[in-house]
């Protein structure tokens, strides 16, 4: 299929734009009176004559959703004084307090769902509204997060910048005795811009309230010994694309799970004690370098007894002289003690590799690497927003056996191709004794290669129904249906903005495009395998998949009542300041 | 992926890549945007999805715990303290790069780990099926999938309520094997072509109870004496050892804007009667909002001493940031001190009644 890209889309592919003003100055083009501000609350309009000008709307959606950006974090700060400043001096609007209860219901793992009658919100005025707020809210002895969301909106043509936006807010926190606590509430806000932006109404379609009397997981980083405080990211000393992962392995084999983390400037390794802290040893345990490393595997490379570590590098920059590293392999002398042994064959050529997955694809008992290969993005853009051909081949690294490393036999067998591979996972989806293996292609799409038994593979992601066309971000298998069968749980992105424009162009854009683009958009895919080994993807209305800009997805029983859960770390790049929408 | 540079210039009707000079378009955009410390679908946390054994699947994302806003990439999920239930690592790209989630649920289980005897010994490929209360359940044993994070070599399978579960496994070269119904809270070492499972030593070692973030100090670690201003803005130097008296100190850090910390002064001023306990305040504002809090500690709890940030030079005492980073840390929080100087505990939020 060729690429949809003709243009009007692209303002569409805004789930990928950002920073892109228009010509037009908004401010400057409303240069009609402001409307006189109504009294009376009464439910909130649209606009009687909305903008139509796509950029302008999104820039002026941004202004708005920054501005609630900056109320939020006021609101985490629980600074109720200043809070009123995001409110016009005429606010009215649904209070937080003194509503009815209309449903409530227990759920998974005990958290109490309340949904609230907003029918019968008390009206209030601007100091209401905060008063409101904070009784609601004052009580959380911690507040964890505080979110307005900007699902859509709509701009007045004319006057002083005024508008209605359709509002998602959403609040976490944490009583003092640890009870867990969010909120969320579906609604229209009336703004106006005065100096900044403000809310003048504020109107609430739904509202509800969930507790949890003890949260599931609790962090214990520092305590445990393995805090790492580092520059903020987009910082000079933390600015690279080379995302790092991490992984577990039994290093010096007593039996516990250490924890090796490559990472910007050193290495991390936690070898974990009895007293249920770790140390860290990287640097005794001669693995602190190279730095910049991105996914990494333990296994017995030597079949030795040990565990042998493989960290991938993206190393484009070897080949311009730029810098960069090899990948590298360390062998371990059985005692959790490394040496680098990357003079070893097959280790001299550079990769722009991410996610290693071992498998012996070929049965012969010497473990082999599949290194997924990402574009050389300081270099050259993708070529493309659905089929990307410019990506840096895969790499197959055929163990040699006997520790004399490995060959990469990638092209030979077909596999390297040229797509922007990010992550991969082998399972044996057939059971019939050989890896398969599914690879998570950005800006295309994904290959399911189903192993022949004989050392080959063969591409059936169209026949297996996973292509799963996106923005591939990681890969993982498991059974989430309890039928005894391996499923498929892909991570791709999904955007706020994205889908907000989404909504405004289905109209203008043929059926066919749309659909391409709301697939970008539309967040991960699970993938049930059926009797017959063909996949079929869940509906997203089941869930599990809403993880905004997701990345590795662990599928494991979490609560241990029988049944597969999901991990899913997710975001792109929180900054510092409050721009994002 | 990483961020895209598609502008629309809808007035010319025509789509390009930016590229600007030589940079590329990663200088001008990504780069750029992130050194101004912008977001771009940032403040997204991390998602936890309960499986409900119909097909569908619950966010309990924002009461578990684990939902950090930082930016995920890599995550271990693993049995970290060997109680049986999975704990995950997470990795993230901003300040605080690493994460450690210790799971407080509990369960029954089956933990499994595979020995291989017809091709590579760890059995990589291999698939569990545990035949447990909700029906059979799948897991291969992989290294390396989702995204750059490769998992620990063993599986556990939760029983919920069930004492017992039949386990088979599907071996790399394809042998089918049953090893029979294992109990509840078993730690099995499956061989292949045993038909028989052997149980292995449990090894518990218990996380350690939660520090706030932002603190840099782990539980028994010692804090020196912090170089800090008094309300007039003279230094004054926090010497817990000195403070303590012999009994324990706590350390109250609160800020201007915070008004649970303000509410619970009058509270704390109560436990400083105690006769082994003294309380102090640390106050976390920036050194240009001290002139707005002072008053208000001396008007809430007058007879606490009290502590401000800003002291200069550093020589005579330790700086506070190298122990707390106060940016990071919630308040109000309290750390209590031994007589020797040493962190006892955290009391996070609001202290409890007198």
């Amino acid at each position: 299929m060729r690429d949809p890209q003709p243009l009007p889309l692209l303002a569409a592919t805004a789930l990928l734009l950002l920073g892109c003003s228009g010509s037009e100055d908004p401010v400057k083009a409303d240069p009609a009176p402001e409307a006189q501000a109504d009294q009376e609350f009464t439910p909130i309009a649209a606009p009687s004559k909305p903008m139509t000008d796509l950029e302008l709307v999104e820039d002026r959606t941004e202004e708005v959703a920054d501005r609630l950006l900056s109320f939020s974090a006021v609101l985490v700060k629980q600074d109720f004084e200043a809070a009123k400043a995001w409110l016009a001096d005429d606010f009215l609007g649904m209070g937080f307090a003194g509503l009815l209860v209309s449903s409530e219901t227990t759920q998974l793992q005990g958290v109490v769902s309340r949904d609230f009658d907003v029918s019968q919100a008390p009206i209030v005025d601007k100091t209401g509204l905060i008063a409101s707020w904070e009784e609601t809210f004052g009580k959380w002895g911690q507040v964890s997060s505080v979110i307005w969301k900007v699902k859509g909106a709509e701009f007045q043509q004319g006057g002083r910048p005024s508008g209605r936006i359709r509002l998602y807010l959403h609040a976490t926190g944490i009583l003092p005795d640890g009870t867990m606590q969010s909120f969320a509430a579906w609604g229209w806000a009336r703004v106006k811009r005065v100096g900044d932006w403000v809310i003048d109404r504020l109107e609430f379609t739904s509202y509800n309230f969930k507790t949890l009397s003890k949260a599931p997981y609790v962090e214990v980083t520092n305590a445990a010994g393995v805090g790492h405080t580092f520059a903020r990211f987009g910082s000079d000393q933390n600015r690279s694309f080379h995302f790092n992962g991490a992984a577990a392995g039994d290093v010096d084999g007593d039996g516990d799970w250490d924890l090796f983390v490559p990472s910007d400037e050193r290495n991390f390794l936690y070898i974990a004690q009895p007293d249920g802290t770790y140390t860290e040893e990287a640097v005794q345990r001669a693995v602190d370098q190279p730095d910049d490393g991105t996914g990494a595997v333990f296994f017995d490379f030597d079949n030795d007894g040990d565990q042998d570590l493989f960290v991938a590098q993206v190393g484009w920059a070897l080949e311009d002289d730029r810098g960069g590293h090899h990948c590298v392999l360390y062998t371990n002398d059985g005692a959790g003690n490394f040496t680098q042994a990357s003079e070893l064959a097959g280790l001299g050529s550079p990769f722009v590799a991410y996610s290693p997955t071992v498998l012996d694809f070929d049965g012969d008992g010497w473990l082999d690497i599949f290194l997924s290969c990402y574009g050389m993005v300081e270099r050259e853009h993708n070529n493309s927003w659905f089929q990307a051909t410019n990506g840096y081949p895969n790499a197959l690294l055929r163990n040699l056996g006997e520790g004399k490393g490995f060959e990469d036999v990638a092209t030979k067998l077909g596999m390297a191709g040229s797509k922007w591979s990010y992550a991969s996972a082998a399972a044996d989806i057939d059971l019939d004794g050989d890896p398969d293996l599914y690879v998570a292609n950005d800006y295309g799409d994904n290959e399911f290669w189903i192993n022949a038994g004989d050392g080959t593979f063969e591409q059936q992601s169209d026949a297996r129904g996973v292509t799963d066309r996106g923005n591939g971000m990681g890969v993982s298998f498991g059974d989430l249906n309890q039928d005894g069968r391996l499923d498929l749980y892909v991570s791709n992105m999904s955007s706020t903005a994205g889908n907000r424009i989404l909504d405004r162009l289905e109209d203008s854009i043929d059926p066919e495009t749309f659909q391409v683009l709301r697939k970008l958009a539309a967040g991960n895919s699970i993938f049930f395998q059926e009797e017959d080994g063909t996949l079929k993807r869940l509906p997203k209305t089941a869930g599990g998949v809403g993880a905004s800009w997701a990345w590795s997805a662990n599928l494991a029983d979490l609560n241990l009542d029988g049944r597969l859960d999901i991990f899913c770390t997710n975001g792109f790049v929180t900054g510092n300041l409050a721009f994002d929408t | 992926m990483v961020a895209s540079t598609v502008c629309a210039t809808p007035n010319e009707g025509e789509f390009k890549l930016q590229s600007v000079g030589n940079e590329g378009f990663l200088d001008r955009h990504n780069s750029q945007i992130f050194a101004e410390g912008r977001s771009f679908s940032g403040n997204e946390r991390d998602k936890l999805f309960l499986n409900r054994g119909d097909g569908t699947f619950a966010d309990i994302s924002d009461l578990s715990g684990c939902d950090s806003p930082g930016d995920g990439r890599g995550v271990i999920c693993a049995d970290l303290d060997d109680d049986g239930d999975l704990d995950l690592f997470v990795h993230e790209i901003q300040r605080e790069r690493h994460h450690l989630y210790r799971n407080n649920l509990g369960g029954k289980f089956i933990k499994v780990r595979l020995i291989a005897t017809s091709g590579q010994h760890e059995a990589i490929g291999a698939t569990v099926i545990v035949h447990g209360p909700e029906g059979p359940v799948a897991q291969p044993l992989t290294r390396g999938a989702g995204f750059v994070s490769c998992q620990a070599p063993e599986l556990v399978f939760g029983l919920g309520t069930a004492d017992s579960g039949t386990v088979q496994v599907v071996w790399p070269g394809g042998m089918k094997e049953n090893f029979g119904t294992i109990q509840a809270n078993s730690r099995v070492l499956l061989t292949e072509g045993s038909g028989q499972a052997t149980n292995f030593a449990a090894r518990p070692r218990p996380l350690p109870d939660p520090l706030p973030k932002g603190l840099l100090l782990r539980m028994g670690d010692t804090l020196p004496a912090l170089g800090m201003l008094d309300a007039q803005g003279e230094l004054a130097i926090l010497d817990p050892i000195a403070l303590a008296d012999g009994g324990e100190l706590w350390i109250n850090l609160w800020g201007k804007s915070c008004v649970p910390c303000i509410k619970e002064m009058p509270l704390l001023l109560e436990h400083d009667k105690s006769a082994d306990l003294r309380v102090v305040l640390l106050c976390t504002d920036p050194p240009q909002h001290r002139a707005q809090a002072a008053p208000i500690a001396a008007k809430r709890a007058a007879g606490l001493a009290d502590f401000y940030l800003g002291a200069e030079p550093r020589d005579v005492a330790a700086p506070p940031e190298n122990y707390i980073d106060l940016l990071r840390l919630p308040i109000p929080t309290t750390l209590r001190i031994s007589a020797e100087g040493k962190l006892l505990g955290v009391i996070r939020g609001t202290v409890p009644p007198h």
